[in-house]
């Protein structure tokens, strides 16, 4: 059971400071009632099986299925095919997510009844499968993310001026309801298969950005609606609050609606790979059945994590709310920040976004980085939303429309496979936590204190929780930048390939030898193309992570003393032993590799059997 | 020329990696190179329930003999490899070669010789397309080895095709299995053969030396596949 205790492990290590501050809070300041303490501790078992199940599910069906989409996706060769099908993947998935439904009637109501929530989910859904299509493209023609994203948000900002305030904060919040739990990480999926198959030297940072991406085409099509149809105010009432009552009767009696949500969420993804399944993938038996399990698992873990959160976490962040808000407004901030700062890393997307940050740098980015840049970013996020809610003077533009902009212009200076980071961590931590405890919380905060509207307060709360990772992770990039020893990847001069003559194709008996070479990152293909000017046929690159021989050039981040290993690229090369000594030999005179790429050399002998 | 003799590799749990080179640097290594790996199920029921993966990283270092030897003494006694699923360390005889700058020195290739002939087991390296490393590591296993480590990796310089510049790389998957000698033969026959290695384009199967292993554990009873690698 390796894996999923690893993955139970991952899961508790980030659940439990949640848990530990919430009981502290629970017998220290605030007061609940016995019936919603124990379903927040029977939740947060729930909890902890329901998210190991379904990371397990994402990893065994999200994963291959994505990378499958992408594959067809990319190698459709006909622009048009591939605009359609990014379009309609985007739509899809989007049109399905019940987060989405909830939002569209909350609007549905606010406004009177003027825009009908089905409008808005199909409005949004369009919008969204767009910018998916655009973002598709930006990948495979390499326009940098920093430069799309510049364009995307000043569209934005222009719309900005035309939209009410209350609607401002609707169309970013709109942006955290597209970016669910289901939907991030196959958006995510997507973008990793797509580098993948691209390859070439951006694929490491083409990996990242789509969720960034996706979210944009959400905010775009709220504030089009409100341009469009001219609606500016919002009004309406939210129900009176009452807690549930009883243990397992409010458990029990959401897991239906629940898991027909969870079951209409991933039906659309399921139902588009089955046809391309039957037309196009064919995939093996025991592949599929993997891919079966994976699913199946997916919508059990999907169903036991929002049964949790929804039962076992909302009542008890409405409660904690109302009551630190009739204390004192400087509890209320405070809390907020340290709720922030560990809510944000329960979320299901940011488990994903963690492996495959891991999976594309092998290492290279320390994840333990990026998850305190995120929950710092989430933490301020918080307090400051606490900070709108207690002083009605300050609204949200103040901090979204700046905190964007400083986003944008530091994304030209940094290191752009953070900027991809960044952009997603803003959809990747607006998920189902933030939804329901962060949201209750600060609902029931704006509840207790006469000047808050809790409609107005209430929304926002989501925008600035999806604005502020954006801006702390690509800060952290122009830092890393500043760290980091600059690699510049070297141009690969184009050589006419000679094969040497004294290669014998057919003659198995030779003796092989296996050469394994290690260079920085970048200069695989420049190691490959000397060895076949050598005579080398074959090579297998594989990417790693190494060390930095001496000390004095070690990256050592300060106070959270994570070191920083350099990216290495290993290559595998077989060829025969008279050529290797040539190989060899040419791969250690090219004074380029020595001297910018650290090459080192090893040779063994082996014995071949096949040959490419 | 500075020889460097072997490569000492390391397969052990993620995250673990960084610690037992920090250990190895202590020793007197000057450096390693981390890549990320995935390793085959130890049980039948985990098969079956699709929790086939167990996510592993594998470290290599360059050391002399005598370092690889105080490293293998390291895992035993500190990383506790005498136990089962702990990991596994070999080493693999390679030569570094390294050249003064503007010498070009003549460097005698290292044949089998070279090697010492003590240790009971060899590295069989599967080099396919993705996708097919588990028909290899089924292969592997039927014909007696006892698991594999999976690394993806890719295929190098593949020509411009498509509408858009756009490099496809092939992905390849790097399947290295560690099995006693007498079995090596038997065990790379059988994946010649189920996988079509003669045919063109199924990729390539090699035998590296293995001067040194710790942490292998052979299997007693078919239920309790023990994970190698």
């Amino acid at each position: 059971m390796n894996l999923i205790r690893e993955k139970t492990r991952e899961v508790t290590r980030t659940l439990l400071p949640v848990f530990i501050i919430v009981l502290i809070l629970c017998f220290t300041i605030v007061d609940v009632e016995t019936d919603v303490m124990v379903r927040f501790i029977v939740g947060s078992v729930m909890l902890l099986a329901g998210l190991s199940i379904f990371l397990w599910g994402v990893d065994l069906s999200m994963n291959p299925i994505g990378e499958y989409m992408a594959q067809e996706v990319a190698t459709s060769r006909s622009p048009i095919i591939i605009a359609i099908l990014s379009f309609l993947l985007g739509f899809l998935i989007t049109v399905a997510e019940p987060d989405l439904l909830v939002l569209g009637s909350q609007i549905e109501s606010a406004s009177g009844g003027t825009m009908s929530a089905q409008l808005i989910v199909y409005m949004v859904s369009i919008g969204v499968g767009v910018l998916i299509a655009l973002g598709v493209f930006r990948l495979l023609k390499d326009v940098p993310l920093s430069i799309f994203m510049a364009i995307t948000y000043g569209i934005i900002f222009i719309f900005a001026l035309f939209v009410s305030e209350e609607f401002l904060a609707i169309a970013f919040d709109s942006s955290g309801a597209t970016t669910g739990a289901l939907t991030t990480p196959f958006i995510l999926a997507i973008s990793l298969g797509l580098s993948r198959v691209k390859g070439g030297k951006k694929s490491e940072e083409n990996s990242f950005g789509l969720v960034g991406i996706m979210s944009a085409g959400a905010i775009i099509a709220v504030m089009l609606i409100s341009v469009i149809s001219g609606q500016k105010n919002i009004h309406g009432d939210v129900a009176e609050f009452l807690p549930a009552k009883g243990v397992f009767g409010p458990i029990f009696g959401i897991i239906p609606s629940v898991f027909f949500e969870s079951l209409m969420a991933l039906l659309p993804l399921t139902v588009l790979f089955f046809v391309f399944n039957f037309t196009k993938f064919k995939i093996k038996k025991g592949e599929m059945s993997v891919i079966l399990k994976g699913l199946l698992y997916t919508l059990l873990g999907l169903t036991l994590f929002l049964t949790a959160v929804n039962s076992g976490f909302m009542d008890m962040g409405r409660i904690i709310g109302i009551q630190l808000a009739s204390m004192s407004p400087w509890i209320l901030i405070i809390i907020g920040f340290i709720l922030g700062l560990i809510v944000v890393l329960v979320e299901p997307a940011v488990h994903v976004l963690g492996e495959q940050i891991e999976e594309v740098t092998a290492g290279h980015i320390p994840i333990k980085l990026i998850r305190m840049t995120l929950s710092l970013g989430v933490g301020i996020a918080i307090a400051l939303s606490m900070v709108r809610i207690v002083v009605p003077e300050v609204k949200l533009w103040y901090f979204i429309i700046p905190g964007f902009a400083l986003a944008i212009l530091l994304s030209f200076k940094s290191e752009p496979i953070f900027v991809g980071i960044a952009y997603d961590a803003g959809g990747v931590a607006s998920g189902p936590m933030t939804a329901t405890f962060i949201l209750a919380f600060a609902q029931g905060a704006a509840s207790a204190i006469d000047t808050a509207d809790v409609l107005v307060d209430g929304f926002g709360v989501i925008a600035m929780v999806a604005m502020a990772p954006v801006l702390s992770i690509i800060i952290l990039g122009r830092v890393f930048e500043h760290k980091h020893k600059k690699v510049q990847s070297p141009v690969i001069e184009e050589e006419t390939v000679v094969i040497s003559p004294s290669l014998d194709d057919k003659d198995y008996d030779e003796q092989h030898n296996c050469i394994v070479v290690v260079v920085n990152r970048g200069f695989a293909e420049e190691v490959v193309s000397v060895a076949r000017n050598a005579g080398a046929r074959g090579a297998t690159i594989m990417h790693g992570r190494g060390t930095e021989e001496k000390e004095e050039e070690k990256v050592l981040i300060p106070v959270v003393n994570i070191e920083l290993q350099p990216e290495k690229e290993i290559i595998w090369l077989i060829t025969g032993s008279r050529i290797s000594v040539s190989v060899a030999n040419r791969l250690l005179s090219h004074t380029k590799l020595i001297e910018e790429g650290e090459i080192s050399v090893f040779v063994s002998s082996t014995e071949s059997m096949g040959q490419e | 020329m500075i020889d460097i003799e072997t490569l000492f590799f390391v397969v052990v749990a993620r995250g673990k990696a960084n610690a037992i080179l920090k250990k190895a640097q202590e020793c007197g290594a000057a450096g390693g190179t981390i890549f990320l790996g995935e390793g085959t199920a130890p049980s039948k029921l985990l098969d079956t329930l699709g929790l086939t993966e167990v996510q592993k990283e594998i470290l290599m270092i360059s050391s002399t003999n005598e370092l690889s030897d105080k490293l293998h003494e390291v895992a035993k006694a500190e990383f506790s490899f005498t136990k089962r699923n702990k990991g596994i360390a070999f080493t693999i005889p390679f030569q570094q070669r390294k050249l003064k700058p503007g010498i070009q020195e003549e460097i005698s290739v290292p044949d089998d010789t070279d090697i010492p002939d003590i240790s009971p087991y060899s590295c069989i390296v599967t080099i396919v397309d993705k996708g097919r490393s588990k028909a290899c590591i089924n292969a592997a296993k039927a014909a007696g080895a006892n698991g594999g480590t999976i690394i993806h990796g890719r295929g190098a310089g593949i020509p411009t095709d498509f509408y858009f510049p756009l490099v496809i790389e092939p992905q390849k998957d790097i399947v290295m299995i560690i099995t006693a000698k007498e079995k090596t033969s038997q065990i790379r026959e059988r994946i010649f053969s189920e996988l079509e290695i003669d045919k063109t384009g199924n990729g390539i199967v090699f035998t590296l030396p293995v001067s040194r292993a710790t942490g292998l554990f052979e299997n007693t009873n078919e239920e309790s596949k023990e994970v190698l690698a």
